[in-house]
C-alpha cells in the first residue's frame, strides 16, 4: 500500500503493508534515527507520537489510517520552540523522566499543555485539567521513574511558561 | 522477517450504501472501528493470514450523536472522548464514570462504542454498564438491498460467558439509552484488562427507589474473558425490598451471585477475581444503603 504523509515536516511516500503499526514503520523507515519501542502491543506507552497534533500510541495506529497524516516524533518535536517550555520545567523542578521513557512522557506532557491552550482559547470550562487527570494521563507510560508529585510539579511549571508564551503572542 | 506477510486490502466506504456493497463483495473482511482492541492483540502483526479490512471510519452516519424526546442515540463509531465532551450534560452518571475509568484520554480518543461492544474474546466494561442502564443496540444484518434492522437489549448480544452472539455479517450501527435517570448507580473496576484480564472484574449497578422501596435493580458483573452475568434472581429479590438492606439480605445476595458465577464462568475464576466480585457486590450494596439513609 502506498501512503503519502508527512513525518517530522518532511513529506514521505511510504510503501508498506496496510496493517503495519506506525511504530514499526517509523523505526524501519528512519533507519534507526527515530527511537521508539517495539513493544509488540504490550501497551508500555513508550511509542507515543503526535498524529495530526494529538498524542497517540503509535503501536495502535495501522498504516492505512495514515493517508495525508502529519506525524511528529519526539525527534521532530524537540526542534520546536514548545519543547523549551518542558526543558525549562524539568530544570526548574529538578526532576525529569528517565532516559528510557523521556521521549514518550515529554510528548504526553505536550499533549496536556496543548489542551489548556485550546481550552483557554475556546473558553470551554467543562474540561478543566485536574491533578488526577494529569497523573492518570502520564500513567499511560508504565515506567515508574516519576512519582505523582513530580508529574504535577513539572506540568504546573511548564504550563506557566506556555501561558506566558501565549500572552506574549497575543 | 516479513517474508510472505500479506498486506490486507482495505475498503473505506463513505456511506452505508457503500458499506453494504463492500460487505457483500468481501464477506470475510473484518469490520474495523477504532482498532484499539485488534491492534493491541499480541502478535497481530506480522500475520500471514490477515483478513481484508472494511474501515468504518469514513461513514458520517455512524459518528452521530442525536437525541430524541426519550432517548440518547449514539452512533457506533462515536469515540468515548467524543461522547464525554459533547454529551456530558445528557449522560447518565454511571455511563460517564465508566467512560472516564476506561484507559486514558489518549486512548479514549480512539475507542469507539461499536468496537468496544463487538470485540471477540474480551468483554470490556461498557457492555455491562449499557446492560445495567437497559440500553439497546441497533443491529443490521444481511447488509444489502434486504437489510434487516432490529433493536436488541445489550445483554442479548452475549451469552453468560460473555461470548458475542452476533453473526459475521451483522453490524452494530447505533446505541440507544433512555433519559430516565437511576436514583443510585455505581461502577467498580478491579485489575487491568490489558495487563491481566484473568484477574479483572467490572461491576455496574443501577437502581431506582422511591420512598425507600426498590423498584428497579439491575446489576451486571463482567469477567473480561469468562463471564457476563446479569443476576436476575437477585434483581427480583431486591425489587420491592425496603432500604436500608439488612446484613442478612446483603449476605444472601452475595452468596447467590457467587454461586451463579461458579456455575456460569467458562473456566474456574481466578481466586482474586472471585474475591473482588464478592467485595464489590457487598460494597455496592452498602453504598446503596448509605445513599438511601443520607437522602431521607
Amino acid at each position: 500500500m502506498k501512503i503519502k504523509c508527512s513525518i517530522d515536516n518532511k513529506s514521505q511516500l511510504l510503501d508498506v503493508n496496510s496493517n503495519k503499526p506506525l511504530n514499526l514503520i517509523l523505526i524501519e523507515e528512519s533507519g534507526g534515527t527515530i527511537k521508539l519501542s517495539s513493544c509488540n502491543s504490550h501497551l508500555c506507552g513508550n511509542c507515543i507520537v503526535l498524529l495530526n497534533d494529538e498524542a497517540v500510541l503509535s503501536c495502535l495506529i495501522p498504516a492505512f489510517q495514515l493517508k495525508g497524516a502529519r506525524i511528529v516524533t519526539f525527534e521532530g518535536y524537540q526542534k520546536s520552540r514548545f519543547f523549551h517550555d518542558l526543558e525549562r520545567a524539568y530544570a526548574d523542578t529538578g526532576s525529569q523522566p528517565c532516559p528510557h521513557c523521556f521521549n514518550s512522557k515529554t510528548l504526553i506532557f505536550e499533549s496536556l499543555l496543548q489542551r489548556i491552550i485550546k481550552e483557554e482559547g475556546t473558553t470551554s470550562r467543562d474540561e478543566e485539567i485536574d491533578e488526577y487527570a494529569i497523573v492518570k494521563e502520564l500513567s499511560l507510560n508504565t515506567c515508574p521513574c516519576l512519582d505523582a508529585q513530580e508529574v504535577i510539579a513539572i506540568y504546573n511549571a511548564a504550563a506557566v511558561y506556555r501561558r506566558r508564551r501565549r500572552v506574549r503572542r497575543s | 522477517m516479513y517474508e510472505g506477510v500479506r498486506s490486507p486490502a482495505v475498503h473505506m466506504p463513505k456511506t452505508l450504501g457503500d458499506l453494504y456493497f463492500a460487505s457483500n463483495r468481501f464477506p470475510k473482511a473484518l469490520f474495523w472501528a477504532g482498532g484499539t482492541h485488534i491492534m493491541s492483540r499480541p502478535n497481530y502483526y506480522p500475520d500471514k493470514e490477515s483478513p481484508d479490512v472494511i474501515s468504518l471510519q469514513g461513514i458520517p452516519e455512524l459518528r452521530r450523536i442525536s437525541r430524541t424526546e426519550k432517548y440518547l442515540e449514539i452512533g457506533s463509531m462515536v469515540t468515548f472522548e467524543m461522547l464525554l465532551r459533547v454529551g456530558r450534560q445528557v449522560l447518565s452518571p454511571l455511563l460517564q464514570k465508566t467512560l472516564e475509568n476506561t484507559a486514558t484520554k489518549i486512548i479514549r480518543r480512539q475507542i469507539t462504542f461499536g468496537g468496544s461492544l463487538a470485540t471477540v474474546g474480551v468483554r470490556y466494561a461498557l457492555a455491562g454498564t449499557l446492560a445495567a442502564l437497559q440500553g439497546e443496540v441497533e443491529v443490521k444484518g444481511n447488509l444489502g438491498p434486504r437489510t434487516e434492522t432490529q433493536w436488541l437489549a445489550v445483554e442479548r448480544l452475549y451469552d453468560k460467558q460473555g461470548r458475542l452472539l452476533l453473526k459475521g455479517d451483522e453490524l452494530i450501527t447505533r446505541i440507544r439509552l433512555s433519559f430516565e435517570r437511576e436514583t443510585f448507580s455505581t461502577f467498580r473496576v478491579g485489575g487491568s484488562v490489558m495487563q491481566h484480564p484473568e484477574e479483572c472484574v467490572y461491576l455496574s449497578l443501577s437502581c431506582t427507589y422511591s420512598q425507600s422501596v426498590i423498584n428497579n435493580f439491575k446489576m451486571v458483573i463482567t469477567f473480561p474473558t469468562s463471564l457476563f452475568l446479569v443476576p436476575y434472581e437477585v434483581g427480583m429479590m431486591m425489587s420491592g425490598t425496603m432500604l436500608p438492606l439488612s446484613s442478612q439480605h446483603i449476605g444472601r445476595a452475595v452468596k447467590s451471585i457467587s454461586d451463579e458465577i461458579m456455575v456460569n464462568a467458562t473456566e474456574t475464576p481466578h481466586p482474586i477475581q472471585l474475591e473482588r466480585a464478592k467485595r464489590f457486590i457487598e460494597a455496592s450494596l452498602h453504598e446503596l444503603n448509605a445513599q438511601s439513609l443520607s437522602s431521607r
